[in-house]
């Protein structure tokens, strides 16, 4: 096959050396997390010190805690709410869902800084004081586009026949959608949530602008503790924070997997067809 | 119940959310941006252009045409990065597509800010790279890397090039293998091949590329923050600056409305194509 590129051993090395430089600096994250020195520079011996660190510091503590409350939460509601719009868009043909399909695009081109100050601005206008509470409705507003986006790949690929014939065999059309659309909807809607998850664990500009005195999640103390100087702590909890992201990555791909279907993860989650 | 009614009834949660948390917001930053800050360093709704006057101030301008060319520099780097390695995965990756399209993804779930500080400690004057180059007597003195714009467009490429990478891959996976063989046929050389067949055949993931990196790129704080100085300081810095340091809510709201007037072509130009359904988008 002809390619631009001369011949694909090049392409092939080209490639290689761009994942190189994808990893090597997170392959540095990890390998000096287990670093027995404060040096960033130099590997002196294998230890758990940083870990440990992490793990006796409250504050931290309480920022990790904070952290998976948010994604919990941010998860649960997002993926309901999203899963329902995704359904509407879909099934409904009315000018309601024509003006919806497009603004709830809208958040996820947005500029994070300024969804950011948006949510800051409506907050501070309705006099809600800032806490996880608002850092976990800052959230919820661009996962529901998440969601919304990885189950209506999945609906696109379900005919309407499914649901009318439950529909001739007497069910409600509520009945229809609750017994016979959600369970054939279930693998992209657990991927769409488990992806939430990861986003919401991750996300740090949202919430830098949402935060308020109670315990700030992770992202934000780690912003506050690279400012401050550097510290090797930084690097155990990076990757632990990696841990978790690519756990939660991990099973959105696998679980629709394990549901049985043939289908890959991959695909649910990108909506791809063949 | 009428059959459009019902399905509406699934549509309201979801889209009154993000109209009363998304949308309206977005107003209220528009309105802001006209008002000003009173005595006690509160805004204060108002009617004036006083904040639109400071913000193409002769100190403000060179930080927006530096954003917006910070931004552009990322969005060809990434494009010239991201392209031959779409095309390897997509036309040589076989069996081990998805694996490879998988460990291109890993790397982005290591926190942005982490990822980002690992950049710090490679380029820092007593950083890994410096280090190994005095040490190998490339160097007497260490280079100086970090503090320049050339870090900051670095941080920003390393940011964002996945979203390049991926709807690139989307549509060179689409495009018909046959019509390159044909342009060979035709006695095109591999380079008129590619330019007059398999660039149209992509445009439309290379246009949702550049799009998608673009947008989050003329925002970012962090990359500026981390790796570069007040010479580098791109919008952002300035927007986040304003909500907190200097506290004039006004003047940042401001700045925010500019900052995505320069964006809203683009943004309307993606939209556009999303309502259209192509696939690239997303």
């Amino acid at each position: 096959m002809s390619t631009p590129f001369y011949k694909p051993r090049f392409l092939r090395l080209f490639t290689g050396l761009v994942y190189l430089y994808l990893f090597i600096p997170i392959t540095i994250v990890i390998v000096f997390s287990f670093n027995s020195q404060k040096s960033l520079q130099v590997m002196e011996g294998l230890s758990f010190r940083w870990y440990t660190e992490f793990f006796n510091d409250p504050t931290l503590m309480d920022s990790l805690m904070t952290s998976v409350q948010i994604a919990l939460v941010t998860m649960v509601i997002s993926t309901i709410v999203g899963t329902a719009l995704a359904i509407g868009l879909v099934r409904a043909h009315s000018g309601t869902s024509k003006g919806f399909n497009i603004l709830m695009l809208v958040p996820l081109i947005t500029p994070e800084i300024v969804a950011g100050i948006s949510a800051l601005l409506i907050f501070s206008q309705l006099g809600i004081a800032l806490s996880i509470w608002t850092i976990i409705i800052a959230h919820i507003t661009f996962s529901i586009s998440y969601v919304t986006i990885v189950v209506r790949g999945r609906l696109a690929s379900i005919g309407m026949e499914v649901e009318e014939a439950a529909q001739d065999l007497g069910a409600s059309r509520w009945e229809s959608v609750r017994l016979v659309l959600v369970p054939a909807l279930w693998p992209a809607i657990v991927a769409a949530g488990l992806l939430v998850f990861a986003l919401s664990f991750d996300d740090f500009v949202l919430s830098f602008f949402t935060t308020g005195e109670d315990a700030q999640p992770l992202p934000v103390r780690i912003w506050s503790m690279i400012r401050f100087g550097v510290s090797p702590t930084i690097n155990a909890v990076g990757t632990l924070m990696m841990v978790v992201s690519i756990s939660a990555v991990a099973l959105a791909v696998l679980i629709p997997r394990l549901f049985g279907r043939r289908e890959s993860g991959v695909k649910v989650l990108t909506g791809a067809e063949e | 119940m009428s059959s459009r009614r019902f399905w509406d009834w699934f549509i309201f949660p979801g889209g009154i959310w993000i109209a009363l948390l998304f949308a309206v917001p977005l107003m209220l930053v528009l309105a802001l941006s006209f008002g000003h800050v009173d005595d006690f360093g509160r805004g204060v709704y108002g009617f004036s252009l006083d904040n639109y006057r400071d913000v193409f101030d002769a100190t403000y301008v060179p930080v927006l045409i530096r954003s917006v060319a910070y931004a552009l520099a990322t969005v060809i780097l990434c494009l010239l990065i991201g392209y031959p390695v779409a095309y390897f995965i997509a036309r040589y990756g076989g069996k081990y597509r998805y694996a490879l399209l998988a460990a291109l993804v890993i790397p982005f779930f290591v926190n942005y800010l982490v990822r980002t500080y690992a950049w710090v400690a490679l380029l820092a004057d007593q950083g890994l790279i410096n280090n190994l180059l005095v040490d190998w007597g490339f160097t007497q003195e260490p280079i100086q890397m970090i503090n320049t714009p050339y870090a900051v467009i670095g941080g920003l490429v390393y940011g964002y090039i996945i979203f390049m990478i991926l709807p690139l891959y989307g549509s060179i996976e689409r495009m018909d293998p046959s019509v390159v063989e044909a342009g060979k046929d035709l006695y095109g050389s591999p380079l008129q091949t590619f330019i007059h067949v398999t660039l149209p055949a992509t445009q439309a993931g290379i246009l949702a590329g550049c799009v998608l990196v673009f947008l989050p790129a003329v925002g970012d704080f962090v990359s500026a923050q981390l790796l570069g100085g007040p010479d580098t300081y791109m919008v952002g810095n300035l927007i986040q600056d304003q909500f907190f340091a200097a506290s004039n809510w006004p003047f940042g709201s401001a700045l925010t409305v500019v900052m995505m007037l320069f964006l809203a072509v683009w943004m309307v130009f993606y939209l556009r194509r999303a309502s259209k359904g192509e696939a690239e988008v997303l």
